[in-house]
C-alpha cells in the first residue's frame, strides 16, 4: 500500500513515516503543505493521503480543504486526517462529502502503531475511520427531553460507538467477543429503535448513525 | 382678617381708655395694641407665604386672643366675666407657637404635655376658680361683678389662682428647657432657620415667668416690667417675620450665585458657591455617572445617596429629564424647598459642567481598576499554565524519560522485561497528550481562529455539561479580539451555568446587529447569580469593556440567569 504524508512539523513527518514503513507501507512522498500534497497526490496517486488539519500558511483547517481537493482531484485516494483536537464538527464536514475512504483521528492515535495501521487500511477499503473520541463526544453529548439513546441497552450502546467509529460488524464481534451474528442482531435492534433505515453497507452505514447522533 | 384685627384693636382701645381698675397709662394701651396687630399681621403675612403651615393661623389666633383680655376692662358684668374667663387663652397660642416653629407641627410627647398642661390651666382651672371668686375680694377693687360666681370662697379662689400662677411659671421653664433642647440638638442649618424666633420666644417665656412668679410672691413688677413683657412678646412674630424675610434674602442668594458662577475661575469650589447660597456648611455634591448607574464625588468616588431618617436629604438635579448630579443637604433645607430648586436650576449648567469631568474622573479610576485586574488576570493565568504544565505533562514525560531509560538498559539482556517499560511509557506519553491538549484548549480554542465564532461556539455546545442549543447568525469573520471575548463569556456562562444554576437547559444566541456583536446565555435554573469573585464574569466584563462593549447580567432569584454582552465590532 502507498501512502503520502502531509505535516509541517518535519519531526512528525519524518517519524511518521518510518514508523509508516516499519509497519509495511510504502512511503510515496512527504508534503510539508496543503499545496505541496495535492500536487503530491495528482503526480503519485496514492493510496491513502495522510494529512495534518494544521498546516501552514494559515495553521487554521488547510488540511480539510486539501482533503476535498483531492477529493475532487483523485477520488480514488483515500484520505486520514489528523487532528490535534477533538472536533466533531471536522468530523461532521469530512464525512458528510462522502464518507467513503476518509478518516478523523487524534494525532497521537499514531502511537498505537497496529490500530493506525488497521485503520489505514480501512480508509483505503473505501471505509470511514472516526476517532473514538470523537463518537464519545457525539454519544455522550447532554440533550434536553427525550433521548432515543436512553432507550438502547449499554451493549447496543457500545455497539453503536463502534459502528460509529467505522468498524465492520467483524470487527466489532472480535473486539466484544461475539459472534458477528449477535452484532448483526444488535445492529439491526438499533436501527429499529433509533428508526434508521437499516444499511446493508457497513461503510455507508457510518455517515447514517454520524448524522443521527449530531442532529438528535 | 386685617379690618377685623384693626376693629378688634380699637375696641380694646375703647376697652382700655374705659379702665376703671387702673389708672389710665399714656404708653401702655398703643403698645399692647402693637402687640396684638404684630401677631395679627404677621400671621397674615405667614399664611400667605405658607398656606400649607399652622404658623400663620396660630399667630392670628394668638393676636385676637390677645385682644380679648381686654375685655377684662369692660363695666358690665358679662364682657368682663368673660374676658377674665379667657385672658390667659393667649399664651397657649404664643407657647404652641414658639414650641411648633417652623414646621407649625409639635414634635413629641413632651411639646403636647405641655400644651395640654398650659389648656388645661387656662380653661378648667381658670374656670373652675372663676366659680368661686367674688370679683371685688379676688380680681380687682372696682371691677364689675363675676357673672358666673356660684358661691363665693376667697380662700379657694386665692389658692386655685395662685396654683395657677405657680404651675404657670413651671410651664414657662419647662419650655425654656425644652427650647434650650432643641437648640443643642440642632444642626447649622437648623439653627440658622429657627435662631430668632427660639431667641424672642425665650427671652419672652422668661420674663412671663419672672412676671408671674412676682405676682406669687405678691409683688408685681409694676409698668416697667410690663412694658419689657410686651416688648419680648411683640419681638415673637417679628422674628418669625425676620426668619420669613431671611429666605427671602436667601433666593436672593440665588441671584449671587448666578453671579458666582458665572464669574467662576476654575479655582472657585462649586461646591463651596452651593454651600454658602444654601446656607448648609455641610452640603455634599454627587453627580450622576450614568455608564456606572451611580452617584460619584468630584473625584470620581462612589457616593450613596443617604436614605430616609438619616437627617439629610438629597435633592437630584436634572436636565431634560435626566439626573446630572444630587445636592446632599441637611433635611432642614428641605422646608424652604423653593431655594433648594432656585439653587438647583441656577446651578444646572454648571453642575452638568462638573459632572461630565466627574464622570471622565470616574471612568478614569474604571479604568485603571479594569487594567490592573486584566494583568492580575494574565499573570493568574500564567501561574495556572505554569502550574499545569510543571504538575502534569512535565512529570510524565520524566517518567516516561526513566521508563525508556529502563527499557533500553533491559534491552540487551532481558528483551521481555523491556516489552512491559515500553507499553507503560506509552502509556504515560497518552495521558500526557491528553493534558497537553486540555491545556491548549484552555489557553485559546485553536477552533476559533480555524472557523470563527460561530463553529467554536457550536463546539463549545457540544462539549457542555448541560443541554446547550445555539442560535447564530454570525454570517462574516469577526475581529478576532471580539471573537475570543465573546467566546470565553459564553465559555464562562456555561461554565457556571452548569456548576451552580441548577437549569435543565441552556439557550446561546449570537447574532451581528448594526455593527455590534451580541451574545446572550440563558439558563433556566434558580437564578440569584452576582458578579461575585468566584465565578470570572469581572474579569470577563473587564475583558469586554476593554473592547468598548457591555457585559450585563440579570438573574432574577428562580428565573434563571441571561447573561448577555455586547461588543462593537468596528
Amino acid at each position: 500500500m502507498r501512502v503520502v504524508v502531509a505535516d509541517d512539523a518535519v519531526i512528525l513527518r519524518e517519524g511518521l513515516a518510518r514508523l509508516l514503513t516499519e509497519a509495511g507501507l510504502e512511503i510515496a512522498g512527504l508534503a510539508g503543505d496543503a499545496d505541496e500534497l495535492v500536487l503530491l497526490v495528482e503526480r503519485e496517486r496514492p493510496d491513502v493521503a495522510i494529512v495534518d488539519i494544521r498546516m501552514p500558511p494559515t495553521h487554521t483547517d488547510e488540511g480539510l480543504r486539501a482533503a476535498k481537493e483531492i477529493r475532487a482531484r483523485a477520488p480514488a485516494t483515500g484520505i486520514l486526517v489528523l487532528s490535534q483536537h477533538v472536533r466533531a464538527s471536522y468530523a461532521l464536514e469530512l464525512l458528510s462529502e462522502g464518507s467513503e475512504g476518509v478518516g478523523y483521528l487524534l494525532k497521537e492515535r499514531v502511537s498505537d502503531l497496529r490500530e493506525l495501521a488497521s485503520s489505514i487500511e480501512r480508509v483505503a477499503q473505501g471505509g470511514s475511520v472516526l476517532d473514538p473520541l470523537v463518537v464519545e463526544q457525539l454519544v455522550g453529548r447532554s440533550r434536553a427531553g427525550d433521548d432515543p439513546l436512553e432507550h438502547l441497552t449499554a451493549r447496543e450502546r457500545e455497539v453503536l460507538s463502534l459502528m460509529a467509529e467505522g468498524r465492520s460488524n467483524k470487527a466489532i464481534a472480535t473486539r466484544l467477543f461475539v459472534t458477528e451474528h449477535t452484532v448483526e442482531k444488535h445492529v439491526k435492534s438499533i436501527f429499529a429503535t433509533l428508526r434508521l433505515p437499516l444499511s446493508p453497507d457497513d461503510h455507508r452505514r457510518v455517515l447514517a448513525v454520524v448524522t443521527y447522533l449530531d442532529a438528535r | 382678617m386685617a379690618l377685623a384685627a384693626l376693629a378688634a384693636g380699637v375696641g380694646a382701645a375703647l376697652l382700655a381708655a374705659g379702665r376703671v381698675d387702673e389708672p389710665y397709662q399714656t404708653a401702655d394701651a398703643p403698645l399692647a395694641l402693637l402687640v396684638g396687630w404684630t401677631f395679627v399681621a404677621s400671621g397674615l403675612v405667614a399664611w400667605r407665604q405658607r398656606p400649607g403651615n399652622r404658623l400663620g393661623p396660630v399667630m392670628i389666633f394668638t393676636g385676637f386672643a390677645w385682644f380679648a383680655t381686654f375685655l377684662t376692662d369692660a363695666h358690665a358684668g358679662w364682657p368682663f366675666t368673660l374676658g377674665t374667663a379667657i385672658q390667659s387663652v393667649y399664651l397657649v397660642g404664643f407657647v404652641y407657637l414658639v414650641l411648633s416653629f417652623p414646621t407649625g407641627r409639635l414634635r413629641g410627647r413632651a411639646d403636647m404635655a405641655l400644651i395640654a398642661g398650659a389648656i388645661a390651666l387656662v380653661t378648667v382651672v381658670e374656670w373652675t376658680s372663676l366659680l368661686f371668686s367674688e370679683s371685688h375680694a379676688v380680681l380687682c377693687d372696682r371691677c364689675p361683678p363675676n357673672v358666673l360666681l356660684v358661691e363665693r370662697n376667697d380662700g379657694l379662689a386665692s389658692g386655685l389662682l395662685q396654683l395657677q400662677r405657680i404651675t404657670g411659671v413651671a410651664l414657662a421653664l419647662l419650655t425654656v428647657v425644652l427650647l434650650v433642647r432643641r437648640w443643642r440638638a440642632a444642626t447649622a442649618a437648623e439653627r440658622r432657620s429657627v435662631a430668632p424666633v427660639l431667641w424672642a420666644g425665650s427671652a419672652t417665656v422668661v420674663v412671663l415667668a419672672v412676671s408671674i412668679a412676682n405676682d406669687v410672691v405678691g409683688e408685681p413688677l409694676g409698668q416697667l416690667g410690663k412694658w419689657a413683657l410686651y416688648c419680648v412678646f411683640a419681638s415673637v412674630p417679628i422674628a418669625v417675620l425676620v426668619v420669613l424675610l431671611q429666605r427671602r434674602l436667601a433666593r436672593g442668594a440665588v441671584a449671587g450665585l448666578v453671579v458666582e458662577l458665572g464669574e467662576r475661575a476654575d479655582g472657585t469650589d462649586l461646591r463651596d458657591a452651593l454651600a454658602r447660597a444654601l446656607g448648609d456648611p455641610s452640603l455634599d455634591v454627587a453627580y450622576w455617572f450614568p455608564s456606572g448607574d451611580r452617584y460619584v464625588d468630584r473625584d470620581g468616588q462612589r457616593i450613596e445617596l443617604p436614605g430616609p431618617g438619616t437627617g439629610r436629604t438629597a435633592t437630584v438635579v436634572e436636565r431634560d429629564g435626566q439626573p446630572i448630579a444630587a445636592l446632599v443637604h441637611d433635611s432642614a433645607l428641605a422646608e424652604n424647598a423653593e431655594l433648594v430648586r432656585s439653587v438647583c436650576a441656577a446651578a444646572a449648567l454648571t453642575l452638568e459642567n462638573e459632572r461630565l469631568q466627574a464622570a471622565l474622573r470616574a471612568r478614569l479610576a474604571e479604568l485603571q481598576a479594569s487594567r490592573a485586574r486584566l494583568v492580575e488576570a494574565t499573570e493568574t493565568e500564567r501561574r495556572r499554565i505554569e502550574r499545569d504544565l510543571h504538575d502534569g505533562t512535565q512529570q510524565r514525560l520524566v517518567s516516561l524519560a526513566m521508563s525508556l531509560g529502563l527499557a533500553e538498559s533491559k534491552l540487551a539482556d532481558d528483551p521481555g522485561a523491556a516489552a512491559p517499560l515500553v507499553r507503560e511509557a506509552r502509556e504515560t506519553l497518552a495521558l500526557a497528550l491528553a493534558e497537553l491538549r486540555e491545556l491548549s484548549q484552555g489557553i485559546y480554542p485553536s477552533l476559533l481562529t480555524e472557523r470563527g465564532l460561530g463553529a467554536a461556539l457550536d463546539d463549545l455546545c457540544r462539549r457542555a455539561a448541560l443541554p446547550a442549543t445555539l442560535d447564530a447568525s454570525l454570517p462574516v469573520r469577526l475581529p478576532q479580539q471580539v471573537e475570543a471575548a465573546a467566546y470565553f463569556v459564553t465559555s464562562e456562562a456555561l461554565a457556571n451555568a452548569a456548576k451552580h444554576s441548577h437549569a435543565t437547559e441552556v439557550r446561546i444566541r449570537a447574532r451581528l446587529e448594526r455593527g455590534v456583536l451580541l451574545v446572550e446565555i440563558a439558563d433556566d435554573g434558580i437564578g440569584g447569580a452576582g458578579t461575585g469573585s468566584g465565578t470570572g464574569l469581572r474579569g470577563l466584563a473587564d475583558r469586554v469593556e476593554a473592547l468598548g462593549g457591555r457585559l450585563t447580567l440579570s438573574s432574577p432569584p428562580g428565573r434563571g440567569t441571561t447573561i448577555r454582552a455586547e461588543i462593537p465590532c468596528a
